[in-house]
């Protein structure tokens, strides 16, 4: 795919520039419509019953007084719709309502659609279930223990899955190495928490003569609309043809939208059941239980190197906690392994990764989805092995850089690598040489690095079907629509789209108008995760334009007396290049034509149209510039004129699929890690610790990424800031707390993300290694950002203070914990549990409201209470 | 959750308000609601009747009375944090109030509710208590003023009759004392983990002396007494080893994000950094 063939080689009109997103002004207006704002005639409101227990087998559900319940329209159970799904085909173990077992505090159990939410919540008290419990396992390294009981029939030892991967010869390198650093580093859990809930209407067309139900249309907070109507025709046991899924915007994914969440099914289980749409919005607690998020993971990492600080081999055992499902879990595991090693040259490289199921909420896909939590732990291993060996972090990072284009050892193809210029452009600007290591005790700067794919290469689905497909309509009047699958979550997708269209057509950006996310309209996009919209539906929309341009090219090129190949596309004009460019300059006919543009043919505003001759004139300058005859240009919609009138109606479509020699390996798991290009980040962040409270205050973060090309530097500038607070998050205060598998900060008053409020200053870079096979050389910048942010902070924490914080994140508590085993000062008792079952000792969750004596309840039968638990091996 | 279903009253004066509470052992009293709302959609309480105070006019007042400030019950955290009254002759509590919750909180929370509520990480129990306060509460059978020490009972408890609306807060003027609040904030709910409320009244190193309210620690905002009595007519450089006795005999509680041990830690450190800051900012 030679680029330079498309207009990359010339000046930008569109891409580059900075550009508001296209949905700005509906979303900060309010008049932007989000799936809870979505009502239909006759509508429901569903509740959800979730599980109290961790691990229960269900004997009898008894829902008759809920359902006599005045209000009631339909009570639904595991019964209704028994088929297990799940986002990965090898992990279909999910039903929509459980049936005969609950796997964790917040499995859903039944679903209540009645009149008022009020009712349905009312309703929700009257259903009787009876359970048998079981023993429950909180910590995966028990739960790899297990015996008997296994969460899932089929997963002896409660392991979901395993692999181990060798490249090159580890044990060799680790013999041929100077000096070896050995260390194991925990990150727990965290959550999306994107702003808006998860939010599901779902509504069936009802034959008014026969009752029957017809098609069904879902609309829903989702990120990969054609999944869910591939996972709702499994579930349903209806044909995909009879399900539409529309995507309304959406208020953040974060991969926590990016499968199909429970809601998403029962709300259109139970709209079969009452014949009438039901809605579905989670409560913030729903939220948290419905999670989806970055597992707990425990890495054991070593790392062998020579004197100089050259790599020569890694080894790491990564255990992480999946939760009660399999959800993206081996997904995650194998990007753990795979991008381990391959942001650097590294020979040998040996990776053992276990996905453990345990009786918590499961884990999924998560920002910088597998990555983040293996690259606090190396990063920081390399800043240990630094120190031990009194090496510059910057330097040791510039010996191990790859030599691209080329393979790394583990199969991925590298043909852009921005990471030399964003570790220069991050040292340059914190001026890390003069003040590393010489702020003073207390303060201190570090430095991370990461890396992220563009798109997975091979497909979840394992089909040969390219990853996206656009089609692109244009209107007599020039006004171009682009039907896109991909999903806009917050992310630009839509911006992105009109920008690379508005580009390749030479057209105004407001011409342009994108229909996304809805399965009856758009062609099938595979949907908004691993940062690929950009590469994979950039591409295919940059395709489908091009395909629209020659068709427009063709026609004008008759009315011109030219080659098609002699014209230019610019400025909301057709050009022969050989006669046409004074228009662009600031000569006479330029500034009548934009004058013109302006009076009379304002994109998108109100127009007079007339049909003459088969032709739609606007005012008379059409019919003047027609007389004229043969000319040197052309406006974008007389040249559409022209197409259309030549073509008949005009549309293009455009497809991507990653190059072949992009896909990786063969070996088993060789699947996930391919990517058709990698992004690069480097960051260094400024920290000062306050060595009496443990208290860390980040005050700037230096974040250089190399995103291939900034089509809208804006945007890219929002995620580098976006994606550094999230990684903030994760290292200073993020940590979902568990009591007994019961979540123990389940809203925003107890666990908070960061945001602009106690942002630190982040001046963010952009790095352009131009990919070859991105679209005008864009590549992945909504995640790969993050992954630096956690050891950046937790280098800087060592440069100031001299510790080594090897669990996140890195609270008060535990940076003090550990100043005070440097001083080998007395310990304080920092790690005292809560027990949510003694309220009088539970005061409250930071401030949350839980009064006395009423604390979260649990069932008298509850092994956390009759100390069942001990023999369930459960510790968390 | 939505709350379960109540009456509302709006009474436009104090006395149908009082009149109203008597009536009804079920009822509520609303003011700021940021306490009172989220707990009934908790379905953590659930009156049958919410007495709405704010339609009564004039109780949000912040005036002087001589020797005292005196607070209509009323006063958002907002209005106190930027009174020029307060913070010309009594500071402490404006410190108090910015450094409630968020805007949000600020605008709409009131000090009447707060004191109220009695959240055992709130902030204005431990300026209060440190200024000697007086809370004034009132019902059918006239005003009562309750001495701050013997206010706050126990967590979320008060020493309010149910049938008691407050109605003013009195704060003494602290002109010649430095007065600080030192806050060690929860990163989500923005509530006290630690609050630490200094007055110190001295001169040149030598204090005079001292008062000292923490709020976060234990179930209920106490004055730090041991600290108080080693500080008195004490050099300043007596404060670091007196600050130690920040949480003496405190049964110090732990939830999920700091334990019983680490508050008390944060007690005795931002107790000493509390007072020598009290004792420079009146220096100056
Ligand atoms: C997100 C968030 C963060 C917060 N952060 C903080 C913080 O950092 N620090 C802090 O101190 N507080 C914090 N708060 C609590 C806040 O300050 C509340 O506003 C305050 O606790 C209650 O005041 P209110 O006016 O809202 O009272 P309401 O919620 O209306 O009432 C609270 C209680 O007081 C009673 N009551 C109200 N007025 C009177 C009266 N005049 N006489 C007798 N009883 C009365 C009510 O019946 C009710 O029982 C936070 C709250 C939220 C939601």
């Amino acid at each position: 795919m030679a680029n330079e063939e498309r207009p990359t080689t010339t000046g930008f009109s569109v891409i580059g520039k900075r550009t508001a997103m296209v949905d700005a002004a509906e979303k900060t207006t309010g008049a932007g419509k989000y799936t809870d704002d979505l009502s239909v005639p006759g509508m429901l409101v569903g509740k959800i019953l979730h599980s109290p227990y961790p691990h229960a087998r269900i004997k009898r559900i008894d829902a008759s007084k809920a359902q006599a319940l005045e209000g009631v329209s339909a009570v639904v159970t595991g019964e209704d719709a028994p088929v297990t799904y799940g986002i990965l085909p090898i992990g279909h173990d999910e039903h929509a309502l459980a049936v005969d077992k609950v796997r964790y505090v917040g499995d859903n159990v039944a679903c209540v659609a009645a009149e008022t939410e009020a009712i349905a919540e009312q309703a929700l008290e009257l259903i009787d279930v009876e359970y048998e419990l079981l023993p429950a396992w909180f910590d995966p390294e028990q739960s790899m223990k297990a015996e008997a009981e296994f969460i899932h029939e089929g997963r002896p030892h409660n392991i979901e899955k395993e692999y181990h991967h060798v490249f090159g010869d580890p044990e060799k390198g680790f013999a041929e190495s100077d000096y070896v650093h050995e260390a194991r580093y925990i990150a727990n859990e965290v959550t999306h928490a994107a702003m808006e809930p998860h939010s599901t209407l779902a509504s069936f067309e009802l034959d008014p003569h026969t009752g029957k139900l017809g098609r069904l249309t879902v609309w829903s907070s989702t990120q990969v609309p054609y999944y869910l109507q591939h996972k709702l025709s499994l579930v349903l046991e209806m044909p995909m043809a009879q399900i539409r899924v529309i995507k309304p915007l959406v208020g953040g994914g974060f991969g926590g939208k990016s499968e199909v969440i429970p809601l998403e099914i029962i709300a259109a289980i139970a709209a079969r059941a009452a014949k009438r749409p039901v809605k579905i919005t989670y409560t913030r607690e729903e939220v948290f239980w419905a999670h989806r998020g970055r597992p707990r993971t425990i890495v054991d990492l070593k790392t062998g190197v020579k004197k100089d600080g050259r790599i020569v081999a890694v080894r790491a055992r990564v255990v992480q906690d999946g939760g009660a499902y399999c959800s993206y879990g081996p997904v995650t595991i194998l990007y753990s392994g795979a991008l381990l090693g391959a942001i650097y040259d590294i020979p040998n490289v040996g990776y053992d990764g276990y996905r453990v199921l345990t009786n918590k909420p499961a884990c999924g896909a998560m920002r910088g989805h597998g990555t983040v939590n293996v690259r606090f732990a190396f990063e920081s291993q390399l800043d240990e092995i630094c120190a031990a060996l009194k090496l510059d972090p910057k330097e040791v990072r510039q010996k191990n850089f790859l030599k691209p284009p080329c393979i790394t050892v583990n199969n991925l193809r590298v043909l852009s690598y921005g990471l030399p210029d964003c570790v220069q452009k991050v040292a340059a600007a914190s001026r890390w040489k003069e003040r590393r290591g010489k702020l003073g005790r207390g303060r201190g700067l570090g430095m991370g690095c990461s890396h992220y794919v563009s798109g997975a290469a091979n497909s979840i689905i394992r089909s040969d079907m390219p990853h996206s497909t656009v089609n692109i309509k244009v209107d007599r009047d020039g006004g171009v629509v682009v039907y896109t699958g991909a999903s806009e979550i917050g992310q630009g997708s839509d911006t992105m789209t009109a920008q690379v269209a508005a580009e390749v057509l030479g057209c105004a950006l407001s011409r342009v108008r994108v229909v996304a996310a809805d399965t009856d309209l758009t062609p099938i996009d595979i949907g908004s995760y691993s940062s690929r919209v950009t590469m994979m539906a950039g591409n295919a929309t940059l395709r489908a334009a091009e395909e629209i341009r020659k068709q427009i090219a063709s026609a004008a090129a008759r009315k011109m007396n030219c080659a098609p190949e002699d014209l230019v596309f610019r400025e909301d004009k057709v050009l022969n290049n050989n006669l046409g460019a004074r228009a662009l300059s600031p000569a006479k006919e330029h500034r009548n034509a934009a004058e013109i543009l302006e009076t009379t043919d304002a994109p998108r505003g109100p127009s007079v149209s007339g049909r003459v001759e088969g032709q739609i004139l606007r005012g008379s300058l059409q019919q003047k510039r027609k007389e004229e005859g043969p000319k040197d240009w052309m406006t974008f919609e007389e040249a559409v004129v022209a197409a259309i009138d030549f073509h008949g109606a005009l549309t293009g479509t455009g497809s991507y699929a990653p190059s072949l020699d992009a896909r990786g390996g063969k070996f088993k798991g060789a699947g996930v890690g391919p990517s058709p290009a990698y992004s690069y980040s480097a960051q260094v962040a400024e920290v000062s610790v306050d060595e009496e409270t443990g208290e860390v205050t980040v005050h700037k973060v230096w974040a250089a990424h190399d995103c291939g090309r900034a089509l809208n530097p804006v945007s890219v500038e929002g995620q580098i800031i976006g994606s550094v607070w999230m990684g903030l998050g994760q290292a200073l205060q993020e940590e979902m707390v568990w009591k007994d598998g019961m979540l123990m900060n389940p809203g925003l008053l107890e666990y908070r993300s960061p945001s602009s409020v106690e942002s630190p200053e982040i001046e963010p870079f952009i790095v352009e290694s131009i990919d070859p096979e991105g679209p005008f050389g864009a590549k992945e910048c909504s995640e790969g950002s993050l992954a630096a942010t956690i050891p950046a902070i937790a280098n800087a924490i060592y440069d100031a203070v001299g510790i080594r914080l090897r669990e996140a994140p890195f609270t008060p508590e535990r940076v003090l914990a550990a100043l005070r085993a440097q001083k080998n000062a007395k310990k304080l008792n920092l790690t005292e549990g809560v027990d949510p079952t003694s309220p009088a000792r539970f005061r409250e969750h930071g401030g949350a409201l839980w009064f006395r004596g009423k604390g979260p309840q649990r069932h008298p039968r509850d092994p956390a209470i009759t100390g069942q638990q001990g023999s369930a091996g459960g510790d968390d | 959750m939505i709350p379960a279903s109540f009456d509302y009253e709006s009474p436009k004066t104090l006395n149908e308000a009082i009149t109203l509470l008597a009536s009804r052992e079920d009822a509520k009293l609303l003011a700021g609601g940021h306490s009172l709302l989220p707990a009934m959609k908790l379905r953590l309480a659930s009156p049958a009747l919410l007495i709405d105070l704010g339609r009564i006019g004039g109780l949000d007042y912040i005036r002087d009375s001589g020797e005292t400030i005196s607070i209509g019950a009323l006063a958002t955290h907002a209005a106190v944090a930027a009174s020029r009254l307060l913070l010309a002759s009594s500071p402490l509590l404006a410190q108090a109030a910015c450094n409630i919750g968020d805007i949000q909180v600020r605008n709409r929370g009131t000090i009447g509710g707060s004191l109220a509520q009695a959240h055992p990480s709130a902030d204005y129990p431990a300026a209060i208590l440190a200024l000697d306060a007086n809370i004034v509460a009132t019902s059918q059978s006239g005003e009562r003023v309750i001495p701050a020490h013997s206010f706050f009972t126990g967590m979320f408890t008060t020493a309010l009759r149910p049938d008691e609306i407050i109605t003013e807060i009195r704060v003494p003027k602290t002109a010649g004392s430095g007065t600080v609040y030192k806050k060690f904030h929860h990163p989500a709910s923005g509530y006290a983990v630690v609050g630490v409320a200094a007055v110190v009244r001295g001169a040149t190193g030598k204090i005079d002396d001292v008062a000292i309210g923490i709020t976060g620690v234990a179930e209920v905002a106490y004055r730090a007494t041991a600290v108080e009595d080693a500080l008195r007519g004490k050099p300043a450089s007596a404060i670091a080893e007196a600050a130690k006795h920040a949480a003496d005999k405190v049964e110090a509680l732990g939830d999920n994000y700091a334990s019983g041990d680490y508050r008390r830690h944060l007690a005795q450190v931002y107790t000493r950094r509390a007072l020598q800051e009290a004792l420079s900012s009146k220096r100056k």
